[in-house]
């Protein structure tokens, strides 16, 4: 049985505009997906029903076994957290330090662990000056980064990061995704909404979504080979991806070049 | 005319903590002419700041911003209107919340005409054509702001910026949230924006695709410092980027990639997609 099963689920924000139309996702534990999709087409709306934040109008989400409800919903969050498109709308502490600890105290952790946790991970997304700082006087990228620290340091089984990375700079976004890589290693699961094509890579598998319906998803080497199914979906193939396919066009495209770009696209 | 940095620091007030300068002795020009420039640099380095005091939202510590000949410093001068600079130089928000606030769509980007003595008509005209132009359609106008998708809103705080028609353009990271195609839509109209009318534009942005495809100079800040004012190309040629928190375009490094293994002879400062596409060709054909 997969850790996340969603079967059929249905969601309107209006009766007469269907956002989420008969959405069916399996996710296994330690898995790593990334979600793509055009605006509006309705990651963020999937990623809020999957933490209990709207309910659907039908279908059924089970998380660990756990079907997702009003009794269970506490119980869900234990186990999978999100970080938000905006940051802003995680913030609740009078300081930086206050607003990583707040995932933490509501999962009852002692106070002794908890300051340590917020030391190492403030560090982990390099923070740790600003700990003593009100969130509003922070840039963008830096809310982002305390944001993401907040998360991960409530320890959970999954985590979804909603855009999460978008304002950050080469370095940081570089040096994060490499730490996210490692909590992989070490199993966690995730699910990655993001119009970043290199940054949806990483993952092991793709979910494609347009207008509101799983519209394709599979490995990345396997849906890499359908350009104009991105295209169709309001997508963008990686840069080497589009050169090699613009050099087949043109014939010109030998097999050392193929594979040289094909690679240099997945090797990031 | 256009913007003059000249000496400008900036404080935030700090109420009893340890003092933070986020601008440091900035001096620079903008031109109101002819100028796509990339602000750029590490999170928090200064971009939002230094933004914020090209249209006087923000007053400077010590020094003074000039924009369209009027002078900004730290003390504020009751006999100027420093609301009509923000005609004059329109900003676009990193965040959409911060600047979305009416209760539809269409009120909200009819806002700037209106403010600025546009009659009723007209400005409800030009918000409709503003919001076309970020590729939204009119079913969008009387959707309330504060229930769009991410990449929604941001279109939608864009599009109010548009429509007041300012003479310069300052866009706080206006790609992110947006999907592929609303990138590449926004951009070339920026470019378009730029070209036809000759009005500079200002973008911050991390992506350096973007900036190296798009613009014709570059601003590097470091640490609320302005590292670096030259072109592009110039930036790119260095091997020491790094140092600020940037990255090369991908053309560079898939051409550097390419030649490195195949042993072209090839130039591989190419701005975009094409241009890369059409140097291979050429050496392949050779
Ligand atoms: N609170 C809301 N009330 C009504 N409609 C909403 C609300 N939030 C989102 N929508 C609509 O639902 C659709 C899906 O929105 P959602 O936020 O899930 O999109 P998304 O795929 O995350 O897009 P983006 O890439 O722009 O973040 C959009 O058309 C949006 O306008
Ligand atoms: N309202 C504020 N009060 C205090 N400090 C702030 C405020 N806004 C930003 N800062 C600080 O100023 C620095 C520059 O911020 P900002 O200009 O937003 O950076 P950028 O846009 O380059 O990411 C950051 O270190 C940030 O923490
Ligand atoms: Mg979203
Ligand atoms: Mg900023």
């Amino acid at each position: 049985m997969s850790y996340i099963d969603i079967q059929n689920l249905n969601f309107a924000y209006h009766p007469k505009r269907p956002i989420l139309k008969n959405v069916s996702l399996l996710v296994d534990k330690g898995q790593w997906i990334a979600i793509l999709g055009h605006n509006g087409s309705g990651k963020s709306t999937l990623a809020k029903t999957m933490v209990g934040l709207l309910d659907p109008d039908s279908g059924t989400i089970v998380i660990d076994g756990i079907t997702l409800s009003g009794e269970t919903v506490y119980e869900i969050r234990k186990k999978i957290g999100i970080v938000f498109q905006n940051p802003d709308n995680q913030f609740v502490g009078v300081t930086v330090r206050d607003d990583i600890a707040f995932g933490m105290e509501n999962l009852g952790f002692p106070q002794a662990e908890m300051l340590k946790k917020i030391d190492f991970y403030a560090e982990k997304v390099g923070m740790k000056a600003y700990l003593d700082k009100e969130p509003a006087e922070l840039s963008g990228g830096q809310k982002q980064r305390v944001a993401i620290a907040g998360i991960l340091a409530m320890q959970m089984d999954v985590i979804i990061f909603d855009e999460a990375t978008s304002m950050l700079d080469p370095t940081a976004r570089k040096e994060l995704m490499d730490y996210i890589r490692q909590l992989h290693n070490e199993g966690l699961t995730i699910i990655m909404i993001t119009h970043d094509i290199e940054e949806a890579l990483w993952a092991d598998r793709l979910v494609i979504v347009k207008n509101g319906e799983i519209f394709r998803q599979g490995s990345r080497e396997e849906l890499l080979k359908e350009p104009d199914m991105f295209i169709e979906a309001g997508l963008e193939l990686p840069v080497e991806l589009q050169i090699s396919n613009a050099l087949k066009k043109r014939n010109l495209l030998s097999l050392e070049m193929e594979e040289h770009l094909w690679e240099s696209s997945l090797k990031k | 005319m256009g913007i003059q940095f000249k000496e400008v620091s900036f404080q935030y007030p700090s109420w009893g903590k340890q003092m933070f300068e986020a601008i440091k002795n900035v001096s620079l020009t903008i031109n109101d002419k002819d100028e796509f420039i990339a602000l750029v640099g590490e999170t928090g380095s200064g971009k939002s700041t230094l933004a914020q005091h090209m249209n006087a939202l923000i007053f400077p510590t010590s020094g003074t911003v000039e924009i369209f000949g009027i002078s900004v410093t730290a003390k504020r001068d009751k006999k100027i209107k420093y609301n009509t600079l923000r005609q004059r130089v329109g900003l676009v928000f990193q965040f959409p919340e911060y600047q979305l606030f009416e209760e539809t769509v269409e009120k909200d980007i009819m806002f700037g005409p209106k403010n600025f003595k546009v009659p009723e008509e007209k400005a409800r005209e030009m918000a409709k054509k503003a919001l076309n132009m970020v590729g939204l359609s009119d079913k969008y106008l009387t959707r309330n702001p504060f229930n769009l998708s991410g990449g929604e809103k941001k279109r939608v705080s864009i599009a109010g910026i548009l429509a007041m028609d300012p003479d310069i353009l300052i866009l706080d990271e206006p790609t992110s949230g947006l999907d592929p195609v609303g990138k590449n839509m926004l951009m070339r109209l920026f470019q378009e924006i730029q070209e036809k009318t000759g009005k500079t534009i200002v973008i911050i942005t991390h992506d350096m695709d973007l900036v190296y495809e798009y613009t014709n100079r570059v601003l590097v800040l470091s640490n609320g410092i302005l590292e670096y004012d030259g072109t592009p190309n110039h930036l790119f040629h260095r091997d020491d980027i790094s140092k600020w928190h940037l990255d090369y375009p991908t053309t560079i490094t898939v051409l550097k990639s390419i030649k490195d293994k195949f042993h072209y002879d090839i130039d591989i400062y190419q701005k975009n997609v094409n241009d890369a596409v059409n140097t291979i060709a050429k050496a392949v054909q050779l």
